[in-house]
């Protein structure tokens, strides 16, 4: 079934499918919740607005995934620096009005923190991959597709982004 | 020998294809270290997938944002068609049954209060008037008064006798015919 963008049936069944994807890419790529939203609103209004035509739902959603990922990273050099500030204050009260729900609401939201500050140090080729082989459904050879790479070139990078991993969380 | 690490993450994705595949399962049956390395590998992964962003957190967003679509995208003629069908489902259908009840419950109290009468129905039944033509109209004058001197003496009396009337005749005087 072909969809075409601009349709308003056939948008709100791919936002529907796709947009929970593409924010969490956005943020696991940004560390920034507010500027995912962004993001993901404004690869939504490229998508709608150009009226294209896709064969699958798949192939709408590797364009989205595609255009935030860019989006995300011209915009995280520039943005991440002055809004990741103002998250870290609005986020610091929240963090110890929250202990009372139990340490051990605050110990997983501490791991989490660690986690994605971890995926944050790493660099941007291998951020992105490991990102969408974790937080995605696509295997290799799409996220392949999507990044313009070889699917060897996926594997090694997913290699060396978990070994990295490994790395910074253990000094933590 | 044993497995290296880029070969097991693939096999940790499920990537890895045939006989490679099988050969490193073989593997792990008996090499602990390996199967140590694929724990270590796998709690990595599980831990990636708890920090993900909360189904809760993206929801909020994803409502946020396709009310901003909602409002400068979609034609605002379908939003109007929306609100009046929603109109017409909540008021007037409601309105009609409960028209539609009062009318039954007062036509029932109606008939409950005075009964029905034959001489009322036939006075709200409509008449039905027949069309004018010579063969309806009759003269007046035509019609003739009946009297006695139109019936034999044998009509009268069986017409006396037919209405229960006890009939004696006499004769008081006989005129022998000429």
């Amino acid at each position: 079934m072909e969809i075409q963008s601009n349709d308003e049936r056939a948008f709100k069944r791919v936002y529907e499918e796709v947009f929970p994807i593409l924010m969490r890419v956005v943020y696991h790529v940004t560390n920034n919740q507010d500027l995912a939203e962004e993001i993901c609103q404004e690869a939504f209004i490229r998508f709608f607005d150009k009226g294209m035509e896709f064969a699958t739902l798949d192939d709408a959603k590797y364009w989205l995934i595609r255009v935030s990922k860019n989006l995300a990273i011209n915009q995280v050099k520039r943005k991440a620096r002055e809004m990741g500030m103002v998250e870290k204050l609005k986020k610091f009260p929240a963090m110890h009005a929250n202990t009372s729900d139990g340490a051990q609401v605050l110990v997983e939201k501490e791991t989490r923190k660690l986690v994605q500050e971890a995926i944050d140090q790493l660099p941007e080729k291998f951020r992105l991959v490991i990102v969408m082989k974790e937080y995605t459904d696509m295997d290799y050879k799409q996220i392949a597709s999507v990044l313009h790479i070889s699917e060897s070139n996926v594997k090694v990078r997913v290699y060396r982004a978990r070994k990295m991993l490994e790395s910074i969380l253990s000094q933590e | 020998m044993c497995v290296d690490d880029e070969l097991l993450n693939t096999y940790l994705d499920d990537e890895l294809q045939e006989p490679w595949k099988t050969q490193v399962q073989e593997h792990l049956s008996y090499c602990n270290a390996c199967r140590q390395r694929l724990e270590q590998l796998r709690s990595l992964h599980l831990k990636l997938y708890d920090a993900r962003l909360r189904d809760s957190d993206i929801k909020t967003r994803q409502d946020r944002v396709y009310a901003y679509f909602e409002k400068t995208r979609f034609p605002s003629a379908n939003k109007k068609m929306h609100i009046f069908r929603k109109k017409i489902q909540i008021k007037l259908v409601p309105a009609l049954i409960t028209s539609a009840a009062a009318f039954v419950v007062v036509f029932i109290g109606a008939f409950m209060l005075f009964g029905t009468q034959p001489q009322m129905g036939q006075e709200i039944l409509p008449g039905v008037v027949e069309p004018i033509n010579s063969a309806h109209i009759r003269q007046v004058t035509d019609v003739q008064k009946p009297s006695l001197d139109m019936f034999s003496l044998e009509q009268i009396v069986q017409h006396l006798d037919a209405m229960g009337y006890a009939v004696k005749l006499e004769l008081k005087a006989v005129t022998p015919l000429e």
